[in-house]
């Protein structure tokens, strides 16, 4: 069960990248004609972003502590001590703007221009923040896998 | 006021200033968000220089990120009601420069703090 959490972390993570994006390019084309499919999307960003948050702060709290002990045993002890301390902070920029989102988008982006930008900005930000994120999972992931691998070959 | 553009048209300045602005919901939480990353970064500084901190933090709800998580929370949605009450807008191209300052500032400063300290 703990390996399925594990997983369902970054994938909800990375489907609320995609959601993100796909608001972005739908904002950056908006119209009358998809204003309806933009309002529904941004509900997604959030509610994709809230169960990695979830699923990351229950695996974070209950389980990390003994992968942090092996990472920093491991060659890699900065897998924890940059990446892991950096991430666990980190994700609440991307998770705060998916929240945002719906309210914003909420307006008619084909006429509000500000609220366009706002919209383009916000996913943006969720973009290249979740990317970061996911980029540090990897690192961290790498981390323990390499002082597994130095523990079993001792 | 209305003035002539070159073309011909004729355009009004009240119609552009009001389609920049943003709702008093978007800007309340627009301006929250930008303040709630920023505290985010600046509670996480805190917390790993002031040990005090980390420990109450860690009692109030068994671990520190759990007390971070609903700290933040509770800034995005106080503030947000808390703006959304004065019936504030903005205008959302100088909101979104200042959203994306905020991130880039509170999430650059947090990879900056773990580096260096």
């Amino acid at each position: 069960m703990t390996d399925i959490i594990l997983f369902a972390h970054p994938t909800f993570g990375v489907l609320g990248i995609l959601s993100a994006l796909w608001v972005f390019v739908e904002a950056l084309n908006a119209s009358d004609s998809n204003r309806t499919r933009i309002r529904r999307m941004a509900l997604l960003v959030p509610l994709f972003m809230v169960l990695a948050w979830l699923l990351g702060g229950y695996w974070y709290v209950t389980h990390y502590g003994v992968d942090k002990a092996v990472i920093l045993n491991g060659p890699w002890p900065f897998a924890h001590d940059v990446f892991m301390e950096t991430k666990e902070h980190l994700f609440f920029v991307p998770a705060i703007l998916a929240l945002y989102l719906p309210i914003v988008a909420a307006a008619n982006l084909a006429v509000n221009r500000g609220a366009r930008t706002m919209v383009l900005v916000v996913t943006a930000l969720i973009v290249v923040n979740g990317l970061v994120i996911e980029g540090a999972g990897a690192v961290i992931n790498h981390g323990a896998k390499l002082a597994l691998i130095q523990g079993r070959s001792k | 006021m209305s003035r002539i553009t070159g073309g011909g048209t004729i355009v009004h300045e009240g119609a552009i200033r009001e389609h920049t602005l943003l709702s008093p919901a978007a800007t309340a939480f627009g301006l929250s968000a930008a303040v709630t990353i920023l505290f985010n970064t600046m509670l996480a500084c805190i917390k790993d220089s002031y040990p005090p901190v980390f420990r109450a933090m860690a009692s109030l709800t068994g671990h520190h990120w759990i007390t971070q998580s609903l700290a933040n929370l509770i800034v995005f949605v106080v503030l947000g009601v808390a703006l959304l009450i004065t019936g504030l807008r903005l205008d959302g191209n100088r909101l979104a420069a200042f959203v994306a300052v905020a991130a880039v500032v509170g999430g650059g400063g947090l990879a900056l703090w773990t580096v260096l300290f």
